[in-house]
């Protein structure tokens, strides 16, 4: 009885601990206050939304706001969208071919191979970073947003790999063998069955990366020299010395439902395709 | 559609673990002819399978179709087709498309294939099922669209791995006679794996016995059931009682058995000689329950009866506890069956072959499972 009570009293601390900061920026995220503050109540406002396209003389008059440079960071925000369109295509097809080889291929090597391409995803991102500039530079490429694309799609590409490798064996390779016994050519049977198969997959898999790569920041942040992205210029903003701006708290709570959504999507889709069988 | 000629010379097969799965064999399967390999699991024959199509690529040996070498030729460049055990039907595509794959591999016209796939869809009775999804079909559906998508794309020879073993009994009889009839109707040479006996028998025009890597035995249903060669033969293929011995004295075909339970004539087609060990085998069916006068006679316990509908199986215990079956014909009459005391059977049901090993009994197989 005893252990029961305190596993429920550590379930419940660890879901506050998670969540009640979330909860804090959500509900500080619609305060009609700057700097913000949650304790501070003054009104309900939805105008940190509008940050984006609010009027010159609005963001002029808060004294936190008008410190901010919002043609920059909607720069910036550009920027991550460019380096994601980049990092989700070589991602897909870097984890893909990974996926392939380790449930296709049966090698001796298949183990140490798996931690290999793995490894990218536990090493610190600060490492990732860094490594990816001194190795572009010594080719004479300068830090900016190929080199972001470059150091994450390093552990990137290993989100997809995980995704896809659960799919692949979960098609029976009799599937593949068939379609190559019938006449078809190892490509033709790629594309004709393994890739259908995956369809679904290569969808989440994308999502994830698109997530991966718009969120990051440590990997980001070395190897992006003058550049910004979204994550780095959320940080250099949260660091404004006029306080900590409001607008940070409204994209916040949007990334949140983004994520919840595309999970919610995810969840559904494999109920649907379930049903279906 | 013709079928080819498939030809073994000297194939033997080592997994790259070591493991040796084909030890070096010779065979033969005629053009045309529904030929069987019969064998425990784990006996080499889908290994086999798996090189005449090409997945496998033996260690030694050539594999000839049709009088071809298949060395270095892919399983798309192969004239033959694989029913695979799970069948492999593609679930995201209609059973139309499933048949038409492999001639849209082959850059058939999409009209043209419809339209012969439609025909295969007939020939298999499942012409108005075109549209729907492999899941949305029965057991025995699903199977017929495998037989139509392997036949689509007009192979020399047709492999099939068990694909009757997911169904149950009234299916897979039918099944049986099916296949029979399509190979007859098509022509192709029909290479059939399977353990189960009674499935090699039905439909084989002619059957391999394997055991552990090797071929046993070859020949016509009858005269494998009929003149086993080895032990496992014997044992493998039907119900068989077996009375170990040495042989005592031998004259020309035939040979004296002397063992614990009496002393027995018996055909000696090995030609074993005096003081050979040999294991005894006489069918269930060849026991008399009243022995006629040349009869080998046998001193037994009655056990049990178990009715079989046609056929009556009793199964007895020898003097020393070895069990002993006989099966007759239901003729109706119930005979007090505990008042047996003696089995007879004629020299010529008899047959003394080498000592050697024995196919597993269906205990054994249930305790190695």
């Amino acid at each position: 009885m005893k252990s029961d009570r305190i596993l429920s009293l550590y379930t419940w601390a660890f879901l506050a601990f998670m969540f009640a900061p979330l909860l804090l920026m959500i509900v500080a995220s619609f305060n009609n206050i700057s700097p913000p503050s949650v304790t501070d109540w003054h009104g309900f406002t939805t105008k940190w939304y509008s940050f984006f396209w609010m009027d010159q003389s609005q963001i002029a008059a808060d004294p936190v706001l008008r410190t901010l440079d919002r043609g920059r960071f909607i720069g910036c925000f550009g920027n991550s969208l460019v380096v994601a369109a980049a990092v989700v295509p070589l991602s897909l097809l870097l984890g893909l071919a990974g996926a392939i080889m380790l449930t296709r291929w049966s090698s001796k090597a298949n183990g140490i191979l798996w931690w290999v391409l793995l490894s990218p995803i536990l090493a610190p991102g600060v490492v990732l970073g860094l490594s990816a500039l001194v190795f572009w530079a010594r080719l004479g490429v300068g830090a900016g947003l190929f080199t972001i694309v470059m150091a994450q799609v390093t552990f990137i590409a290993g989100y997809p790999m995980l995704v896809l490798m659960a799919r692949l064996q979960r098609q029976p390779i009799e599937l593949e063998e068939a379609a190559r016994d019938l006449g078809a050519s190892p490509l033709r049977s790629f594309l004709r069955i393994t890739l259908p198969f995956l369809a679904p997959a290569l969808f989440s898999a994308a999502v994830v990366a698109f997530l991966a790569s718009m969120e990051n920041y440590n990997t980001t942040m070395f190897a992006k020299g003058g550049s910004c992205t979204f994550a780095t210029e959320i940080g250099a903003m949260a660091r404004n010395p006029n306080g900590h701006p409001p607008v940070i708290n409204a994209v916040g709570t949007a990334i949140i439902l983004i994520t919840v959504a595309a999970a919610l999507a995810h969840a559904l889709m494999k109920r649907r395709e379930e049903k279906r069988k | 559609m013709h079928g080819k000629d498939i030809r073994l010379e000297a194939v033997g097969i080592t997994y790259p673990n070591g493991f040796r799965a084909v030890e070096p064999t010779d065979l033969e399967i005629r053009a045309g002819e529904f030929f069987s390999i019969l064998g425990p699991s784990g006996c080499g024959k889908t290994t086999i399978l798996r090189t005449i199509s090409g997945f496998v690529e033996p260690s030694e040996g050539r594999v000839l179709i049709g009088g071809e070498d298949m060395a270095g030729r892919a399983p798309d460049q192969r004239p033959t087709a694989l029913i695979f055990q799970n069948l492999a039907l593609f679930p995201l595509m209609s059973v139309r498309d499933n048949v038409a794959f492999g001639l849209e591999a082959r850059g058939v016209s999409k009209r043209e294939r419809r339209a012969r796939a439609q025909e295969l869809l007939e020939l298999v009775a499942l012409g108005d099922q075109a549209e729907k999804k492999p899941t949305e079909l029965s057991g025995g559906q699903r199977q017929r669209v495998a037989i139509a998508r392997a036949l689509a794309v007009e192979p020399a020879v047709l492999l099939l791995d068990e694909p009757l073993s997911a169904l149950d009994l009234k299916l897979r009889q039918h099944m049986r006679a099916e296949l029979r009839a399509i190979q007859k109707k098509t022509g192709v040479t029909f290479l059939y794996i399977t353990h189960d006996q009674s499935e090699a028998l039905a439909m084989s025009d002619r059957i391999a016995v394997m055991n552990k890597g090797k071929i046993e035995q070859v020949g016509s249903c009858d005269e494998v059931y009929s003149d086993p060669l080895t032990a496992f033969a014997a044992s493998f293929v039907g119900e068989v009682n077996m009375i170990p011995g040495t042989i005592k004295s031998v004259i020309p075909d035939m040979a004296l058995v002397e063992s614990a339970l009496g002393t027995f004539t018996a055909r000696n087609p090995r030609g074993l000689k005096v003081g050979d060990a040999t294991y005894l085998f006489v069918r269930p069916e060849a026991m008399r329950l009243d022995p006629l006068p040349n009869d080998n006679r046998l001193a037994v316990s009655f056990d049990r009866r178990d009715l079989e509908g046609a056929f009556v199986t009793l199964h007895m215990k020898a003097s020393d506890g070895t069990p002993m079956a006989a099966q007759l014909p239901n003729d109706g009459q119930r005979r007090d069956p505990a008042s047996l005391t003696e089995l007879g059977f004629s020299p010529e049901a008899a047959i003394a072959l080498p000592e050697g090993p024995l196919a597993r009994t269906g205990r054994e197989e249930m305790a190695a499972q």
